[in-house]
């Protein structure tokens, strides 16, 4: 399930960005790089808190993950995606969407199935959104880290 | 507890689609739901307190039959807008291959505002 991180209060970083020129859309990519960085640590720590219980199979009710599914979580690092770009336009997400595979007791799974499971609950696992969680958490954090790393970078430019 | 998602999980108990708090021992036969706050998305702090908390919750539903959708997400949807306004949305739809059934999230938020009566519990300092 993807969720977007809204930006707001970015006229400052706009303007910066106009005064860039040909190079806005490279330290745009910068500044997003540095904010993804931001999220995926997040969505990292967000991980730590998902309840577990010994695996049982949800007969009549919900269970909780097992440790050996958080465990395949925990292991699977949030990548970031390759970034698309478009003049000074710049796309990309933090997540598991290729996170892969992972043998769970001999059944091989792939692994965004088993975040989303956890996270947006299933007719058999209980509800535990972390992501969600992790995108509240984390987008005023990486707003800073992405006004900072172009503030940064257009200060360096123009001692240049 | 937020008065908004007390008055929001008595009004989804009156709809047609059975709902629980937080989960079901035993899942009913046919279209059911849960409804359950996650998470406390913001606050605003002062006075050596929280003065204003907003929760953030979701409502899920699972049914299995495609003729049922139409009213349970009406029903679900003018309940969320009777009770909370516009401060809700649509998460996700899904279906679960494993057992059949489709899975409708929706997200919404509900502010916890401190009462008159929250107030007079708390002893002036002079």
């Amino acid at each position: 399930m993807p969720y977007q991180m809204k930006t707001e209060g970015m006229e400052e970083i706009s303007e910066l960005l106009e005064k860039m020129g040909a190079a806005a859309g490279s330290v745009a990519a910068q500044g997003l790089y540095e904010g993804a960085g931001v999220m995926a640590d997040e969505l990292g720590k967000s991980v730590q808190t998902i309840r577990t219980a010994p695996f049982q199979f949800a007969r009549e009710g919900t269970r909780l993950p097992s440790p050996e599914e958080k465990e395949i979580v925990l292991n699977a690092e949030p990548g970031i995606a390759k970034f698309d770009r478009s003049g000074t336009e710049v796309n990309t997400s933090v997540g598991y969407r290729n996170a892969g595979y992972a043998d769970l007791n001999g059944h091989v799974k792939p692994i965004p199935v088993i975040v989303n499971a956890i996270n947006s609950g299933t007719s058999f696992m209980k509800k535990q959104p972390f992501v969600r969680k992790a995108v509240k958490n984390g987008s005023d954090k990486a707003m800073k880290a992405m006004k900072d790393k172009i503030e940064e970078t257009f200060e360096a430019m123009t001692k240049q | 507890m937020p008065s908004e998602y007390e008055a929001l999980v008595a009004a989804l108990k009156l709809t047609s689609v059975p709902f629980a708090e937080y989960g079901w021992k035993t899942r009913p036969e046919g279209a059911y739901g849960v409804v359950q706050l996650d998470f406390e998305a913001n606050t605003l702090n002062g006075d050596g307190g929280k003065l204003d908390r907003v929760w953030e919750g979701s409502v899920d539903v699972f049914y299995q039959k495609l003729t049922e959708r139409g009213d349970i997400i009406d029903a679900v949807e003018e309940t969320l807008t009777e009770i909370l306004g516009d401060s809700w949305s649509l998460n996700s739809t899904q279906y679960e291959t494993g057992t059949g059934l489709f899975h409708v999230e929706w997200v919404f938020q509900c502010m916890d505002t401190p009462t008159e009566e929250d107030d007079d519990a708390v002893p002036d300092e002079d």
